[in-house]
């Protein structure tokens, strides 16, 4: 009994709090992300395969009816000081547990804006912040401004040659040619969404990630010229960070926008599942033969 | 470097007062806390206080691993091999001793050092005639992806198994070794003095030998002390340094880290081009069944790269001027390519042989000259 009873107190949360959980999940073209497979065009007319995305998010905020708002951190905040890192969330379509944010308990009540750093502010986007994989993984190096990657799309597309080529949309700190000025390229997203956080519920909240609106509006990115190394290219980065602005969307994917209910019944849907399902990254078998036919197709046109 | 951790106490002091809303939440999140944790203490005491937790007769004495700040904060210690003092040194006896095999060692061969030597960053230094060329045996504390080349052995404690039984390796009994090591006058009382019996058990030889791998840190090159700031580099091999880590440049950090992962490798598994037709039935794909997979192998750890020829997972390369030149110009387009190797579509980074000179320089400069003449990790004397 008693150790029922130091398990009850252990885990309760705060009179006047819930949970809330976000789940991310990706769309291209309007449908759930599928990684390995070449079968996606972007709007300049690349032929592109995406086979993993790692990023940071960070200071997401909750604005309450009464305009206030609430930094959302990790539910392991370390107690009890802080340190910057709990308000930086790493997200990999690798790791399918990283796809669902587990948010500190928040005061129930409902909540009108979600905003949001993507990426990692100046502050506190510093070599050193992570010293442990994955996230150490992301790092930028010195030279190049430190800190860390923003984001990391990997992939491959069919170049104007008909080869194969390297696809990686990094995104982070800018440069100039000698190094010796510095760019910020992360940018605040904010969201109009009606959630409503009860106390006793599994509150959570779905944030899609519309791929194929990195690569249009109001930049048309073509691979061709941006494709790969681009950590050097702040004209590339700058183009990402314009067309970064409506990436974001609340809800399952981009073609179902009126999710922006939170209520218990509007939450994970089958759609959503079957996204976070897909961002998994093995086995690959299934997308294996639309590659190797493709390969073998531009082997032979070369 | 700035290590934020070390300085969020005062952050999260200005973060309390500049947002009003938050510091309300928090102090009643903590105060909640702080009264959860008073009566879990409470009814701690009481559950407790009549059967006090019986003690182990024997504890070695705790050893600390020794790691820069920069390094990770978490390591792969499992929790029933913690390391101790008693544990590394016998490990370390372990693994400088033929009898290992369970022979008594006249026959030439084998414990762990007739292959790892320290002075080639514990590899053999040569070719050999194991499957695979052989991987460094350094800061693997901090691995987390299996070892080998393919990640197939999950932990240290696995790899002596493996080693001590494998044909091209040690070929012993674990059997025959334990009951050999039994009978010698000296090992019987160390193990005892590590694991608090002085039956053997081949168990206890995997723990041993492998906390004396997790001790064997190299951090204390000529680039931690530029990370330290004891140290500048000089003119090329700063300029070596920035090819290192430019995707313009030599392009190298995306796998092999940096200042700002200092283990200079990720640990994880790439097809880096060196070949465009597969037969290796050991490669990363044997582990994962992926396709995707397939050429693909460890991205090693740069530490002390200059004394690790051969190079490569087959030792295809005997000198770094080789590897250099492969990245340069010899990377091999394939469908499994990773997609990091940006370069690939021109067969490589494209070095000038002054940018080659230069890479080659700063990859000196992680040869850690005290870490492979650390009288602790060599053989004893005893």
């Amino acid at each position: 009994m008693l150790l029922v009873a130091m398990a009850f107190v252990s885990c309760k949360k705060p009179a006047g709090y819930g949970d809330l959980s976000i789940n991310i999940g990706y769309s291209v073209n309007g449908k759930p992300l599928i990684t390995d497979s070449l079968c996606y065009h972007n709007e300049a007319g690349n032929e592109f395969m995406i086979t993993e995305i790692q990023w940071f998010i960070s200071q997401i905020e909750l604005q309450d009816e009464r305009g206030d708002w609430f930094r959302l951190d990790h539910k392991e905040v370390e107690f009890p000081f802080q340190y910057t890192t709990d308000w930086v969330f790493y997200i990999d379509t690798n790791i399918p547990e990283s796809q669902v944010l587990e948010i500190a308990p928040i005061p129930i009540g409902t909540y009108k804006t979600l905003r949001f750093v993507f990426g990692i502010n100046e502050e506190d986007n510093q070599t050193g912040l992570f010293t442990d994989p994955p996230e150490s993984e992301m790092f930028w190096p010195d030279v190049l401004g430190g800190g860390y990657h923003y984001m990391k799309l990997n992939g491959r597309f069919v170049n104007t040659e008909g080869e194969l080529a390297s696809l990686n949309v990094h995104l982070g700190i800018g440069q100039n040619a000698n190094h010796t000025e510095f760019y910020q390229n992360y940018f605040t997203v904010e969201l109009p969404l009606n959630l409503t956080v009860t106390e006793n519920a599994e509150n959570q909240l779905n944030l899609c990630m519309v791929v194929d609106n990195w690569f249009r509006n109001p930049n048309l990115y073509d691979f061709n010229v941006y494709g790969s190394a681009i950590m050097q290219n702040q004209a590339a980065q700058q183009a990402l960070k314009e067309n970064g602005k409506d990436v974001f969307r609340i809800g399952k994917t981009a073609d179902n926008e009126n999710n922006t209910s939170m209520k218990k019944e509007n939450r994970l849907a089958e759609g959503f599942k079957e996204t976070m399902q897909k961002a998994a990254p093995k086995p690959h078998f299934w997308s294996w033969k639309n590659v190797k036919a493709r390969w073998e197709q531009l082997k032979s046109a070369s | 470097m700035i290590f934020m951790k070390q300085l969020n106490v005062h952050r999260f002091t200005r973060i309390l007062m500049a947002c009003h809303t938050d510091r309300q939440r928090r102090e009643r999140i903590y105060a909640s806390k702080i009264l959860e944790m008073t009566w879990a203490f409470v009814l701690l005491s009481v559950l407790f206080s009549c059967k006090p937790e019986p003690q182990p007769s024997y504890q070695p004495t705790p050893y600390e691993l020794s790691q820069p700040s920069y390094f990770p904060s978490k390591n792969n210690i499992p929790a029933d091999n913690p390391m101790s003092v008693e544990g590394v040194a016998l490990g370390r006896k372990l693994f400088y001793d033929p009898r290992l095999s369970g022979r008594d060692g006249t026959d030439g061969i084998r414990s762990c050092s007739s292959c790892h030597h320290q002075e080639h960053n514990f590899e053999f230094g040569a070719s050999t005639n194991t499957h695979h060329a052989m991987l460094p045996l350094i800061n693997l504390a901090w691995n987390r992806t299996g070892l080998g080349w393919n990640g197939g052995v999950v932990t240290l404690e696995d790899m002596v198994l493996a080693a001590v039984t494998s044909p091209v390796e040690i070929n012993a009994d674990t059997n025959q070794v334990v009951k050999y090591l039994q009978k010698t006058d000296d090992y019987p009382a160390l193990f005892e003095k590590a694991f608090g019996s002085h039956d053997i058990t081949f168990i206890n030889i995997e723990r041993a030998i492998a906390q004396f791998v997790r001790s064997l840190v190299s951090a204390d090159s000529k680039f931690d002390h530029y990370l330290r700031g004891e140290e500048q580099l000089t003119e090329d091999e700063l300029a070596g340094y920035e090819l290192f880590c430019t995707e313009e440049g030599a392009d190298c950090f995306h796998c092999h880290g940096g200042g700002g992962l200092a283990l200079m490798t990720t640990n994880l598994f790439y097809n880096n081009g060196l070949d465009n037709e597969f037969n290796d039935p050991e490669d990363r794909s044997a582990i994962t069944g992926s396709h995707w997979d397939r050429g693909a192998y460890k991205a090693p750890t740069l530490r002390n790269i200059a004394v690790s020829s051969p190079y490569m997972h087959n030792g295809r390369f005997t000198t770094l001027d080789e590897v250099i030149d492969f990245y340069s110009e010899g990377v091999k387009d394939s469908e499994t390519i990773n997609p990091l190797m940006h370069h690939v579509t021109d067969g490589g980074v494209q070095l000038t042989d002054l940018e080659k000179a230069q890479l080659k320089a700063f990859l000196n400069t992680l040869t850690d000259e005290k870490f492979l003449n650390n009288p602790d990790y060599s053989k004893p004397n005893h």
